[in-house]
């Protein structure tokens, strides 16, 4: 088992990982004088991934939308035991969830750590499917899918996703529909867990005031032996379609002001590891510079009575898909939208600032910083980062390496009419 | 190793709250202004932080206060309103990273004399706020108290309060009400801005590595003379119901949100209240409780079901979103698990779990700079001086006589259920 050590004197952290004979890579960073434990084990493998070629067969499938989150729910089921029971009786908390791109569990603990942590692989590696415990969980998620449609915030983000994709499944829902989930059954959630539920399709991440023999020690006592290191399948999406040219989609639900989402398309994909994480801090430093609280642009609007403080934008993207959101509430949204088309049309030199860059890097320095101090912080940026190949300790320098030019190249290329959609959920009345 | 508040003097009802440690890349300083909470004044102290975010004497307006923010890397000023009990708390925080990391040892001074400045010295012209602004943000705080709506558990919990403790204080809403801006503006805010300076309770919080000449620094530029204090009453709480209540509201929504609202009438210094809180866990307090089992695991009728105890007026609410037409049939199962507490119908073993998760939240505490000075200031206001050890080893020594106890002072007061407004097709 070959150790490797991460340090970055700089912020006074390092991760420790190896990798077990399964194919299974742990990480471990330290983190001396705290008092909560926490593991996150997460395999790349989300809503998106509704289409591929599973172990063993030579047929592409589609699934239903929501499995990857109907099998996160069901993954909790045991035979003989029940695992939040476990848990509990370990004072641990244990949750999971599943986004686009990947499905977690996790749990913290300020205490028993290496018998949760037996737990968490354990129940994770061995799925208990029955077609009656398949079929009672199916009114569980649809109260849960019943309160995301309720909520308003999440109604209007989702459809600006759903306008923006033509094909892409980051148009899905991540749990499905109501309608979705009835076609799920044990059959197909066992296709999904084999195909995605291998060690090298999977992270574990352990983070606290903890020694790396025993974390190892564990998870090779605990660890299913597989006869051979399976390759990772990766999922197969369809081709998109570039240009959405400034679509917009209204809404009408229970709400007190108008709540709107515009969506810029990202059409440069494909891209990992620094190169894609570079991508993403230049553009998310481009919409702090255009839309956050220290922009003209911000101040202007909020003077008007526009915009309130939960303006606000940000940009996420994987190798497949990618977006700038702008979101926010406002009594007239069309205004604002047609505000934010007039700024991105403006010459780059007028709406970019050298100066605005360098403090907003300064902002960012400190904010991450700050950001050490929280484990769940840490544990969940570093398992996202590590499925696009990057190291969560190498954030800072890569940060450094911004030039100036590269948000203006970036600007003018994304920020465009064309890649722009719009979605707005007015008041009943 | 415990963590220990060194407190300190400044002057009639202000004092400093130091909690030294060294785990954290940052450092955090709050102040904590105590107001009675009281229909008059609840909406003009909604407006405060909010108008004091808009400018100061050196900093005129938002966008320079967020790039003098910014400059000091990203140091993070946020600003609240809430309550405690028949408390209106207003807090101002800021939290900077360490300049041991960054180069920059001296720009912690900066920071905090940027707090003051938004907290002491508001951009102010004739002996008021700036009009725009005061204007502004009374705009910001009706959309944003009619914003509510928007989180429908939350809305659903506060109705449920609202209307359940109708004839107490804490039924009035931290955010304050509509109606009542009408009458505010930039004078008569600003009168009362200087009455909350002149007259609240002052709990300065500082969270973080400092030496004596860091406190001396706090100390010489906080400390202020003032003669009367605003008096905080101590709520009363009520354990008997006077009249049950059912209150069914229609929205156009998919799933209902039903709210049961109950009292105990103990009060937190009873010694039957780490009982009553043992009880509350066991029923709701996570997937391993009574309710998370009958309720989703063996009923599937929700997706959420919670139990949770309100420290200052004792009541206990359970909550969760539902099918319409699932009403009854929970409201059955709660009952009859609640019937099951009083009965002493759990187990030894639940009660260590319920121990256990206690003991893990509270110990988690430490980990987190800003739940430490929350916590400090909780403990403060309650007039607790037990340490986060002391109130774990309380929480052990809780008998399986005393939950029973407690869970038969359980009494059902309100029903608040939110459901669908259109037709059946």
């Amino acid at each position: 088992m070959k150790i490797q050590e991460f340090l970055n004197e700089n912020i006074k952290e390092k991760i420790i990982s190896a990798v077990t004979d399964n194919g299974l890579k742990v990480f471990f960073m330290p983190k001396v004088g705290y008092t909560k434990q926490y593991a996150i084990f997460s395999t790349n493998y989300g809503s998106i991934d509704n289409t591929f070629i599973p172990i063993g067969s030579n047929d592409q499938i589609t699934v239903p939308e929501g499995i990857a989150h109907f099998l996160e729910h069901k993954l909790f089921e045991e035979p003989d035991q029940n695992i939040f029971d476990k848990f509990s009786e370990l004072g641990a908390n244990v949750n999971a969830f599943t986004n686009f791109n990947q499905t977690s569990y996790l749990f913290n603990c300020t205490d028993n750590f290496y018998e949760n942590l037996e737990l968490l692989i354990h129940f994770v590696q061995n799925p208990y499917l029955t077609d009656e415990n398949v079929d009672k969980e199916k009114g569980i998620i649809a109260q849960e899918i019943n309160m995301y449609e309720d909520n308003p915030n999440w109604r209007v983000f989702f459809n600006c996703l759903k306008t923006m994709y033509i094909n892409h499944p980051v148009k899905i829902d991540i749990a499905g529909t109501v309608e979705s989930i009835q076609t799920i059954n044990k059959e197909l959630l066992t296709t999904c867990y084999d195909t995605f539920y291998t060690p090298s399709n999977m992270a574990l991440f352990v983070i606290g005031d903890l020694s790396f023999d025993e974390i190892m020690k564990t998870v090779n006592k605990i660890e299913k032996t597989r006869d051979k290191i399976v390759e990772k399948v990766e999922a197969i999406f369809p081709i998109e379609p570039n240009v959405v040219e400034s679509k917009i989609v209204v809404e009408k639900m229970e709400t007190a002001i108008p709540l709107f989402y515009m969506g810029f398309k990202d059409h440069d994909l494909g891209l990992h590891g620094n190169e894609q994480v570079k991508k993403d801090s230049v553009t998310n430093l481009i919409l702090e510079m255009l839309f956050g609280q220290s922009s003209v642009f911000y101040n202007e609007l909020y003077d008007e009575g526009l915009i309130d403080t939960n303006f606000g934008s940000y940009y996420t993207g994987k190798k497949t898909f990618g977006h700038s959101l702008v979101a926010g509430q406002s009594i007239d949204p069309d205004l604002v939208f047609n505000k934010i088309k007039d700024l991105i049309n403006r010459p780059v030199e007028e709406v970019l600032k050298e100066e605005d860059f360098i403090r907003i890097k300064k902002k960012n320095l400190g904010s991450f910083l700050m950001g050490l101090n929280s484990i769940e912080f840490i544990a969940n940026n570093f398992v996202d980062l590590y499925f696009d190949d990057f190291n969560l300790l190498d954030y800072l320098s890569l940060i450094e390496t911004i030039e100036f030019d590269e948000l203006k190249e970036r600007f003018t290329q994304h920020l465009t009419v064309d890649n722009l959609v719009l979605s707005i959920i007015n008041p009943l009345v | 190793m415990g963590l220990k508040s060194e407190r300190i003097k400044l002057g009639n009802g202000i004092y400093l709250n130091a909690i030294k440690t060294d785990k954290f890349k940052s450092s955090l300083l709050s102040w904590y202004f105590i107001r009675p909470l009281k229909r008059e004044e609840v909406t003009k102290n909604a407006l405060i932080p909010l108008v004091l975010k808009r400018g100061t004497t050196k900093y005129p307006n938002s966008l320079e206060i967020q790039k003098k923010l910014e400059e000091l890397y990203g140091s993070n000023l946020s600003a609240s309103i809430n309550k405690r009990g028949d408390r209106q708390i207003l807090r101002f925080t800021m939290e900077w990273a360490n300049g041991e990391y960054l180069n920059d040892n001296d720009y912690n001074f900066e920071t905090i004399e940027m707090l003051k400045q938004i907290i002491y010295n508001p951009f102010t012209s004739e002996n008021g706020f700036k009009k725009e602004y005061v204007e502004g943000e009374k705009q910001v705080l009706k959309r944003r108290i009619q914003s509510r709506i928007n989180d429908k558990r939350s809305y659903a919990i506060e109705r449920c309060i609202e209307e359940m403790c109708k004839k107490e204080k804490f039924s009035i809403s931290s955010l304050g009400y509509i109606e009542d801006l009408d009458g505010i503006d930039e004078f008569n805010l600003y009168e009362h801005y200087k009455e909350i300076l002149e007259t609240s309770p002052i709990e300065i919080f500082y969270v973080g590595n400092y030496d004596d000449e860091f406190i001396d620094y706090l100390k010489t530029n906080n400390s202020l003379e003032r003669e009367n204090l605003v008096s905080i009453p101590e709520e009363k709480i009520i354990s008997s119901v006077q009249t049950k209540n059912m209150i069914e509201e229609e929205f156009d929504i998919n799933q209902g949100k039903l709210v049961l609202g109950y009292r105990a009438g103990i009060h937190y210094e009873d010694s039957l209240y780490n009982g009553l809180i043992i009880a509350s866990d066991i029923l709701g307090g996570g997937p391993n409780s009574k309710l998370f089992k009958y309720v989703r695991e063996e009923a599937s009728l929700a997706y959420y079901i919670g139990s949770k105890v309100y420290k200052y007026n004792s009541i206990m609410l359970i909550d969760s979103g539902i099918e319409f037409e699932n009403f009854q049939q929970t409201i059955e199962i709660v009952r009859k698990q609640i019937e099951d507490m009083k009965l002493g119908n759990f187990t030894e073993a639940d009660i260590q779990v319920s121990k256990r998760s206690i003991r893990t939240s509270t110990e988690s505490i430490k980990d987190s700079i800003f739940l430490i000075s929350e916590f400090f200031f909780s403990q403060l206001i309650s007039m607790d001086n037990r340490s986060l050890e002391e109130i774990i080893l309380d929480f052990e020594k809780v008998t399986k006589e005393e939950i029973v106890q407690a869970s038969n002072k359980i009494i059902p007061d309100t029903i608040y259920f939110m459901k669908n407004k259109r037709k059946e097709v």
